[in-house]
């Protein structure tokens, strides 16, 4: 029996071959869609759970308090935190460091400047990552050993065995020899750990000074705890103020310093807590494409059901001659059935075929490395999705159809009299709402990204390289120096100057300290040389540049920025010192966004010389290795003859070194990857959401324009016009659209305005955006429609009245 | 002269071949006249009567419409014509289903952009000349055959056409219902409007004041 009614769908399908088309591609860009993004939400939340203990795996994080304005959240904590848990709770199985930091790694011919991580021995114990070559049991025997991932494995030594051989690894001034112990596979991309190299942290004191290694106010690594099976991660943190009050010692103060347990699995999807070593997403991002996929997909189906049942007035007749001759309503409940399950069986077939194809494009797009795996769960997916399909698809044309009752229907009455019933009105409705809100979330996004790669720094970004030395120590800054002095011979540099960090670099050091009325409080520095501000154009409201070549300023003289003056509460500060710091405050600039557009402005100091800044800090942060970098403002002619010029000082000052630079605005640019990337994201599925929608469109004004044919014949008989005709039609499905937008402007309202407020600075909703939608989606509702209703208006009535 | 028909052809090409569906038609109808076209099923009675309410082209021939050569006037201008002089009635009726007596009545009108005033005293004054006032708020589902097809008599005169055009107004009707449209048209003659009606009734011709005979596409 079933195959012969799916005999039959066969043969109606065929005969239909049009709306076949229609609906099984229209239904497979659908899939397509949703199963790449179920992959990329798949991926989101499947991070780090490849570890067998990962149920047990917490990280510390420390939140401080010490008065408003002056709370501080760090998911990184003192370098000593892990060995003084392990040591005072016994619920704690064991526990290791993470920390990351830069270093030049030879190997007699080749040397490249690398992030290396510094881990605990038990690393491997705690941690599931997958050892494959050398001494996988005890991979880190000795202090000497270095892990290398397959990939920095393969960059040093090709083809050759790795194993024993040694590397060199330069520390601030100190070379030390590594043996490579074993070599561990690349890092999943679902992890939140990640390496290249790895060396053990019983080398600590080579990194760290004693004093640093001391302090609790010096957060520089993670720290992971994995608990005893069974344990309970609240009631552990419940004891950590002792401990806490105990080695603060003097510096404990009630209700200031909390430590908390992350679990491990939450870490990438927690945007309350700042990133630690590796960048964390935003939930919401995973969530706006979890919608999108989802409403693509529903979109499809909605087509499904509107063109099904709009066709299915034409099958009236068919299904009252069959209950006429005997037919049982199950019967014809099974032939629609078979009917949506076959158009879906195609149109899933077809989706993961065209996923398979573009999911190339969708990782650029995503900057994700995802791969559909036909593994049991995408078969249990796809036959979820099939049976959602052929459900939503085949249940109201089977129900509703199968009801007629064969002497109405035979009478053609109703058929031919029947209009699209409320419930096609509905979906028709819906499908706009979600491709408007869907239109103007991209417009909008594509607004806000604009307007903060356009935005105004206050400083300039345009026409200025910058060239990393990649060196360190007294000879980089002789070399910085040297290299910026040629380059001011030159006719194509209007400027140059060198910094320890550039405005490449989002997030300066951060320095905290206590000020002298016992409140802690940070600011950003940036460690400069006296061309800094005129390179960028930056201003000085008060007071003065720093000079060149003036003694004074290089030793303790300062600038720092409004937002400095006014958090701090300085008054007339120029000339003056500030708090317990031995410096005089030469200026004060005008405020300029150093960091990205997601922050806001804060407190801003520029020296030329860092000692009598450390000397009073407790706590530094540093987001990115230090060295000087070069920024060169260029005459804005010839860029690559500039940069060809740059090259060449290079070559001719510091033949050792790679010569190597980026664009500053491309490089500001790049920090709005998430952005970027979720623009292009939904710039493409509101197109296609559009675009299904449409098909919807078209492939109901056929059937509309197929059931009113009598009618419109009857009223261009009666002296009807083409406009007229065009006219009945069109507004018909125009008021649908109208009333979609009615739904839509509001909810994408609200969804902007959720979406905006992450930002520190944003272009706000503007009321053009909506009129602008509204008019492109009237317009392009108004093609669709009007290829057909032309067409209709344009037959002759003669035609459409004889056959009925 | 009401219209008149000069050496009318229509063909259309079908496998190759020319097949005439009408043949040197010659024809002057006058005002006031009342016609009836016979002849058997396919002879082209049809086809003649839509070429005549110039609903349908031809290939050769001249066909003057009040002086006016319909054969060299543009789509609108023809369009105008017949709007304002020619009113269909249909075997089928052909009434709208998804609107009322009243509605049906009325849409003409909005064609032809008539004020709202004016359009409610013409429609008014069809429903109290068919007896049909309480009826206009129904759907021409819930009316008789006949019934129907007094409404599509009514809707093809309420814009003061000169000349109607019936196919088989009669063709679904009993004979009852059949002859009452028959008096309808003979007492609407009488006033003065042209009829050209299709027919296979000899009694029905019988109204009529001259008949026309056809056969394959031929007067004879
Ligand atoms: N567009 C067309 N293409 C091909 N043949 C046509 C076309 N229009 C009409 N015919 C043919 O022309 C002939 C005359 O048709 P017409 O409808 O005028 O006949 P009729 O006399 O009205 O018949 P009946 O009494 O059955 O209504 C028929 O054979 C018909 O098949
Ligand atoms: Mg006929």
């Amino acid at each position: 029996m079933i195959k012969n009614y799916l005999k039959i769908a066969w043969r109606n399908l065929f005969k239909n071959r049009g709306y076949t088309l229609i609906n099984i591609s229209g239904l497979a860009v659908g899939v397509c869609c949703f199963i790449l993004i179920a992959l990329y939400v798949k991926n989101e939340f499947s991070y780090d759970r490849f570890h067998s203990n990962s149920d047990n795996i917490y990280r510390v994080w420390q939140y401080e308090n010490y008065g408003p304005k002056e709370e501080f959240v760090n998911t990184t904590t003192p370098i000593s935190m892990v060995n003084v848990l392990k040591n005072n709770y016994p619920e704690i199985e064991d526990g290791s460091r993470v920390y990351r930091f830069n270093a030049l790694v030879k190997k007699s011919d080749s040397e490249f400047n690398e992030e290396i991580r510094g881990v605990d021995p038990s690393f491997f114990q705690i941690f599931d990552f997958e050892l494959i070559e050398g001494n996988t049991s005890a991979p880190f025997s000795s202090a000497n050993s270095i892990i290398l991932s397959e990939s920095s494995a393969k960059k040093y030594f090709g083809e050759e065995d790795p194993i024993g051989k040694s590397l060199s690894v330069e520390f601030d001034e100190e070379i030390k020899f590594f043996e490579v112990a074993a070599i561990a596979a690349n890092p999943p991309q679902e992890s939140s750990i990640q390496f290249d190299m790895l060396v053990s942290l019983e080398n600590e004191a080579l990194f760290f000074s004693e004093r640093a290694r001391e302090s609790w106010f010096n957060v520089v690594v993670e720290s992971y705890l994995l608990l005893k099976p069974n344990q309970s991660a609240a009631q552990l943190e419940a004891k950590f103020p002792t401990i806490i009050k105990q080695y603060l010692g003097d510096n404990y103060e009630e209700g200031t310093f909390f430590l908390h347990l992350q679990p491990m699995t939450e870490i990438h999807l927690d945007p309350s807590l700042p990133p630690g070593l590796e960048p964390i997403s935003n939930p919401k991002y995973a969530y706006v494409m979890g919608t999108i996929g989802f409403l693509i997909l529903l979109l499809a189906c909605i087509n499904f059901v509107t063109l099904a049942v709009g066709r299915s007035f034409s099958r009236a007749t068919e299904v009252g001659v069959r209950k006429a001759l005997g037919a049982f309503r199950k019967q014809i409940v099974h032939q629609f059935w078979g009917e949506a399950l076959l158009i879906t069986l195609m149109a899933v077939s077809l989706g993961i075929f065209l996923a398979l194809l573009f999911q190339e494009t969708f990782n650029s797009l995503t900057g994700k490395l995802l791969y559909i795996d036909f593994d049991l769960s995408f078969w249990l997916i796809t036959l979820g999705l099939v049976v959602f399909i052929a459900l939503i698809a085949g249940i109201y044309p089977s129900i509703v159809l199968s009801k007629y009752n064969p002497i109405e229907v035979l009478r053609s009455r109703m058929v031919k009299g029947a209009s699209m019933g409320l419930f096609g009105k509905s979906l028709v409705i819906t499908q706009f709402v979600a491709s408007i809100v869907m239109l103007i979330g991209t417009l909008m996004i594509g607004r806000q990204i604009d307007f903060l790669v356009s935005k105004d720094l206050g400083y300039q970004k345009d026409a200025i390289v910058v060239v990393p030395t990649n060196m360190s120590g007294e000879e980089a800054d002789a070399f910085a120096e040297l290299y910026v002095a040629e380059l001011k011979k030159q006719p194509e540099v209007a400027e140059a100057s060198w910094s320890i960090l550039s405005f490449a670099e989002n997030g300066w050091v951060n320095a905290g300290f206590t000020d002298k009325k016992n409140t802690y409080r940070e600011f950003a520095v940036n460690i400069v040389n006296p061309g800094f501000l005129q390179t960028h154009n930056i201003q000085i409201t008060e007071g003065r540049d720093f000079i060149i070549g003036n003694a004074s300023d290089a030793q303790n003289g300062v600038l720092v920025n409004e937002t400095f003056v006014k958090r701090f509460g300085l008054e007339n500060p120029i000339g003056k010192p500030y708090d317990k710091f031995d410096i005089k405050i030469l200026g004060v600039m005008k405020d300029f966004n150093f960091e990205s557009l997601n922050n806001n402005i804060e407190p801003l100091l520029l020296t030329i010389n860092l000692d009598p800044i450390f000397k009073h800090t407790e706590n530094v942060e540093l987001q990115h290795t230090t060295q000087p970098r070069v920024s060169v403002r260029l005459e804005a002619q010839n860029m690559t003859a500039s940069i060809a010029t740059l090259k060449n000082i290079w070559e001719k000052t510091n033949p050792g070194q790679e010569f190597e630079y980026s664009f500053l605005d491309e490089a500001l640019s790049a920090q709005y990857q998430n952005e970027l990337r979720s623009k292009s994201v939904v710039n493409i599925a509101s197109i296609l959401a559009i675009f299904i929608a449409c098909m919807g469109l078209f492939g109901l004004a056929t059937l509309t324009v197929a059931r009113r044919k009598a009618e419109i014949g009857i009223r261009k008989v009666m002296g009807a016009t083409i406009t007229d005709i065009v006219g009945m039609i069109s507004k018909d499905f125009i008021k649908l659209v109208l009333i979609a937008t009615l739904f839509a402007f509001p909810i994408a309202w609200w969804v902007m305005d959720q979406w905006l407020q992450g930002f520190a600075y944003s272009v706000g909703i503007s009321w053009w955006t909506f009129v602008l939608v509204g008019i492109i989606v009237v317009g392009i509702a108004l093609v669709t429609v009007s290829f057909q209703s032309i067409k209709a208006s344009m037959t002759n009535p003669v035609k459409s009245l004889r056959t009925e | 002269m009401l219209l008149e028909l000069n050496n009318i052809f229509k063909w259309v090409q079908q496998g190759g071949q020319r097949v005439f569906l009408l043949k040197d038609i010659n024809l002057e109808v006058e005002e006031g006249e009342f016609i009836s076209i016979m002849g058997p099923s396919g002879s082209g009675k049809s086809t003649l009567l839509n070429v005549m309410g110039m609903l349908d082209t031809f290939d050769e021939g001249e066909y003057n419409f009040l002086d006016e050569p319909v054969h060299q006037l543009r789509e609108k201008h023809r369009a105008n014509l017949y709007k304002q002089y020619i009113g269909f009635v249909f075997q089928a009726y052909h009434l709208i289903d998804e609107l009322t007596v009243y509605e049906n009545l009325e849409m003409p009108l909005l064609y032809k952009k008539i004020s709202g005033s004016e359009r409610k005293a013409m429609v008014a004054d069809m429903l109290d000349r068919f007896n049909i006032v309480g009826k206009k708020d129904l759907f021409p589902a819930q009316l008789s055959g006949g019934q129907q097809q007094l409404v599509g008599v009514a809707r093809a005169l309420i814009s003061k056409p000169k000349l109607i055009l019936a196919d088989e107004p009669t063709g679904n009707l009993n004979s009852k219902q059949g002859e009452d449209i028959m008096e309808l048209f003979k007492q609407l003659n009488s006033e003065g409007v042209t009829i050209i009606q299709v027919t296979h009734s000899e009694k029905n011709a019988e109204y009529g004041k001259r008949t026309i005979n056809l056969l394959d596409g031929r007067m004879i």
